[in-house]
């Protein structure tokens, strides 16, 4: 369509100025769309868009109650008051509302936090969401809310030193929540997106980015509560009774390797330990604190020397309650049953002259030899795995020591000691997973604590864990089981006839100062229950400043508490 | 006599126009000057300036939706648990075994095996 209009019209006027406006602008808007395109949409992609993080939720952990998982750690939400004192109006009615709701949750001196001369000011903590909705629907101003996540354990302090607990970062620290803790974490995800002025994302950006949090794994421990919680009474009951300021206890499935219970005393509660004033009680000395085992490992030595061949139960050797090994005297701690006997005998009443005399019998018959001390290392690090780490799922699982033949301090002296369970440093765990090998017939399991994992709420149990067969034979092991029950059999009012119980005591010193303390021993008992086969091994430990604990004395009565209730506990029947 | 061809294309209807003698043509009384058309034309490009607003702003409306429903979830997620955690301490073993019914249990005297 041709407009005709007139030379110097109105219309003709109007016509040019719109044309020259409408040229200005797509001038103008060429200019910042095209030439200034990257500029105005990097600033407009700074203001518009932000990036969000989907926190992922900690993984829950469980413990069993017969096969039955049962939460011990569960995550919860709660809220933090804070207020902006300069925009508070209503001081009288926040502190009303507050002390009405709040209650044991107020920070101190709320009060002259709300007059403060700054923009932020804690007023109350760890609010649930009931007690944040009454202070919400107040609707003060100048009063805002935090979520934060926390960790509530529903059974107080069982079992606290087998979680551990997680700090005021997010981190987990001791047990299995420091083992674990980037599996319990999860991993983040994350909301890239365009918002509005409130920071609502929106979902018209075409490069909005969503990654979906991966939440943390929820082990499911194989330790059960039941047994658990009496273990921990049981260790209580065993301190009041014995003066022992330290106890701990391991009780564990001799054929599977699963832990179903691990306490020490003192304990605390990972719920709040900030109020913890002594660091040491954060560890799991079942695991962690090596020392001295003493007697227990005599079944280790009984154990090596009949697989060896070297000698049988009912062998016989001359006791003077004494026995020179080089240049040292090594004496027994219970004395008299000198005489022509047998190493069950040796055993019953923890000679140490019966164990020497089984390392001479590995070497040439008189000496420890360096083949004899070879195979004792060979039967105590790589066939029961002392001296290094067991692999449990916990933090701060320490290696203990003990000190190979290639080295010069691995003499004959040494391994005689090492032959009674001194001269040589191990855990609890170490010390009742070797044992287990011993009396399950001969295989050696691999400890662990967690039984399988909780996913989409549905418990999956984990495959077994690796077990190494033939540590010893099959009927060595039925002969240590027999030696076990011998000695066993010499302790009084244990409590239960017609089961298969067996057990070893030990009494260690303690080296203090580079030298055993003439008045401070650990007592221990390391033993085994079951009807037709060992159904259960518990190691029992007591100890304390300047007391002497005797195994059988001190460490036996917790261990019959916790067999004799284990018996009805697992409802095994005695023996026909 | 010499004869003309041409290749254009007339229509019927045009042949039987030309022939036909009461074809009317409809012209409109009212008369659009180039303001008018410009205005016109103005306000056809702002009402659909408006109508691709409002399907634009449209879309944006889901993104409060969107937030709305997942605060709802995280609240009811958030409620469970509260839920699940008091079920959780109300079961606890110290619970149980301070409970009325376990203070009312006894230890048997003694234990019968049934084969």
């Amino acid at each position: 369509m041709k407009l005709d209009l007139q030379k110097g019209s109105r219309a003709r006027v109007l016509a040019i100025v719109i044309v020259a406006i409408a040229g200005i602008f797509v001038a103008r808007l060429f200019y910042l769309q095209v030439m200034q395109y990257g500029h105005y949409t990097d600033i407009a992609k700074a203001t518009q868009e932000k990036r969000f993080v989907i926190p992922a939720s900690r993984g829950e952990i469980y413990a069993l109650d017969g096969s039955t998982p049962i939460q011990l750690v569960m995550n919860q939400t709660v809220y933090t008051v804070f207020a902006d004192p300069k925009t508070v109006t209503e001081h009288d009615a926040v502190l009303k509302t507050l002390r009405e709701v709040a209650g044991g949750n107020l920070e101190p001196n709320i009060d002259s936090r709300l007059k403060a001369d700054n923009r932020y000011q804690r007023l109350a903590t760890k609010l649930s969401a009931t007690q944040r909705d009454k202070i919400k629907e107040k609707n003060f101003s100048g009063i805002g809310f935090q979520t934060e996540t926390q960790r509530v354990y529903p059974e107080g302090q069982l079992a606290g030193q087998v979680l551990g607990f997680v700090n005021n970062d997010g981190d987990g620290n001791y047990g299995i929540e420091g083992y674990m803790n980037q599996e319990l974490k999860g991993k983040e995800g994350a909301l890239q997106a365009v918002t509005d002025v409130r920071d609502v994302p929106l979902t018209i950006g075409r490069q909005n980015v969503r990654v979906e949090a991966v939440d943390g794994k929820s082990p499911v421990l194989s330790l059960d509560r039941n047994i658990q919680s009496h273990v921990e009474q049981a260790l209580k009951a065993g301190i009041e009774r014995t003066g022992a300021t330290h106890a701990s206890a391991v009780v564990m499935n001799p054929n599977t390797g699963k832990v179903m219970a691990m306490a020490n005393f003192p304990s605390y509660n990972p719920g709040e330990f900030s109020k913890v004033t002594d660091g040491s009680i954060f560890n799991n000395d079942t695991i962690s604190v090596p020392y001295e085992p003493g007697s227990t490992i005599k079944t280790l030595m009984l154990a090596t020397a009949l697989n060896q061949n070297v000698a049988k139960r009912t062998d016989t050797f001359t006791n003077t309650d004494s026995i020179r090994v080089e240049d040292r005297t090594i004496s027994n701690a219970s004395k008299g049953h000198t005489g022509v006997i047998t190493f069950q005998t040796a055993i019953d009443w923890s000679l140490n002259t019966g164990m020497v005399t089984l390392a001479q019998r590995l070497g040439n018959g008189s000496q420890i030899t360096r083949g004899a001390r070879d195979i004792m290392f060979d039967y105590y690090h790589n066939k029961f795995r002392l001296g290094e780490n067991t692999g449990i799922e916990l933090a701060n699982e320490s290696s203990g020591l003990l000190i190979s033949p290639e080295h010069a301090t691995g003499n004959a002296v040494r391994y005689s000691n090492m032959s009674f369970g001194q001269g040589m440093n191990a855990t609890m765990m170490q010390v009742a997973t070797a044992f287990s090998a011993a009396i399950n017939g001969g295989t050696f399991h691999q400890p662990s604590i967690i039984n399988g994992y909780m996913v989409d709420g549905q418990y999956q149990p984990s495959a077994a864990s690796a077990s190494t067969p033939g540590v010893i034979t099959p009927a060595t092991s039925s002969e240590v089981r027999e030696a076990l029950i011998s000695a066993r059999s010499l302790i009084r009012n244990t409590g239960r006839d017609g089961y298969m119980i067996g057990g070893k005591t030990g009494t260690s010193q303690v080296i203090k100062n580079g030298t055993y303390s003439d008045n401070e021993t650990i007592g221990s008992y390391v033993g085994f229950g079951g009807s037709e086969k060992p159904e259960y091994v518990i190691m029992v430990k007591v100890s304390g400043e300047n007391k002497e604990l005797q195994g059988a004395r001190d460490a036996v009565p917790i261990f019959n508490d916790i067999s004799n209730w284990m018996i009805d506990y697992l409802k095994l029947r005695p023996r026909g | 006599m010499s004869t003309q061809s041409n290749n254009y294309y007339t229509s019927r209807r045009q042949q039987n126009w030309s022939r036909n003698q009461n074809t009317t043509r409809f012209v409109s009384a009212i008369k659009l000057g180039p303001v008018a058309h410009t205005v016109l034309v103005a306000l056809m490009i702002t009402v659909l300036g408006l109508i691709y607003l409002t399907q634009a702003t449209r879309t944006s409306g889901y993104g409060y939706e969107t937030q709305r429903i997942d605060e709802q979830i995280s609240q009811l997620n958030e409620q469970k648990s509260d839920l699940q955690i008091e079920n959780a301490r109300l079961t606890a073993l110290d619970n149980i075994k301070n409970s009325n019914v376990a203070r009312e249990m006894t230890t048997p005297a003694s234990t019968n095996y049934v084969d």
